[in-house]
């Protein structure tokens, strides 16, 4: 997948056991430019429906494209989309996003002359970040953005 | 209006667990893939109708507490696949959507409308285009 070496990031630490698995969403849509906009309109719905603050919203739109663009650029060959999947789990005190491919991995890009902003942008914006690429090809990035009251700062 | 999806696409679906946000996600993942087969507007609005009288009745009837839909965008027209749900959910999830007064809003928006029982499981495929193509 993306441009950007995997030791570029500065991964957070979970601080929490991980709970019980539950995702509220799954979305499965070929990885092709024009499904990015759908994945944002879904984030939006997603958002409403929660009662997200405008700020948070944002951060997850942003992070999750880029999440979404690194694979529509990178983890498949031209002309041969595979799929992205989208997992949205929300929780009462945080909300997970995991994207994930079933593409080349994660490392180097062939297709770009040096490293991208996307997984550095990703580290900055969310509050953890966990970057894996399958033995068996694919890449997932699971983005936890911590749930923050409207009108007050996090 | 971007290019169309080809065939050898990977499938486009989505998965809500029966909730509050079956509805604004489906009418919204619906609406824009409507959108992007190049649906006119007032079949754009079809489409989103349908969808919202799938998730508001669907949960109902699913087999795992999920509302699952696989989408096949086309040119001009937009087929659902809702399920799996318990069998004989197909037809009651078409008879909820009943509204008085109206009648059955899926069958009348609907170009075609089918059950497709699959062993101990059942879906409801519903096909919407618009008459004007071709």
């Amino acid at each position: 997948m993306g441009s950007s070496a995997p030791q570029q990031l500065r991964p957070v630490e979970m601080t929490e056991r991980p709970e019980t698995p539950r995702t509220d969403v799954k979305l499965t849509l070929p990885a092709r430019p024009e499904n990015v906009a759908v994945v944002r309109h879904v984030l939006g719905a997603f958002a409403e429906s929660m009662r997200l603050p405008d700020e948070l919203i944002e951060d997850l739109r942003l992070a999750v494209t880029e999440a979404c663009t690194n694979v529509v650029r990178h983890a498949y060959p031209d002309g041969d989309p595979g799929a992205v999947e989208i997992s949205i789990e929300p929780r009462e005190e945080r909300v997970r996003i995991v994207v994930a491919d079933s593409g080349r991995g994660i490392g180097t890009s062939t297709d770009t002359s040096g490293p991208g902003l996307g997984l550095p942008l990703i580290a900055a914006i969310a509050d953890a970040v966990d970057l894996q690429s399958a033995p068996d090809g694919g890449s997932r990035v699971a983005m936890t953005f911590r749930r923050r009251d409207p009108g007050r700062a996090a | 209006m971007t290019s169309g999806p080809a065939d050898n696409d990977a499938p486009t679906t989505v998965s809500i667990a029966a909730g509050p946000l079956v509805g604004p996600i489906l009418r919204r993942v619906v609406g824009m893939l409507a959108a992007r087969a190049d649906l006119p507007l007032d079949r754009l609005d079809d489409a989103v109708l349908v969808a919202g009288l799938i998730a508001a009745r669907a949960p109902a009837h699913v087999l795992h507490g999920t509302v699952d839909v696989a989408f096949e965008p086309g040119p001009r027209t937009l087929s659902l696949r809702v399920g799996p749900l318990r069998p004989g959910g197909g037809d009651a999830l078409v008879v909820d959507a009943a509204v008085p007064g109206v009648g059955n809003v899926i069958e009348q928006l609907a170009d075609e409308l089918r059950v497709s029982p699959e062993g101990e499981r059942e879906y409801l495929l519903v096909r919407l285009e618009y008459a004007g193509a071709s």
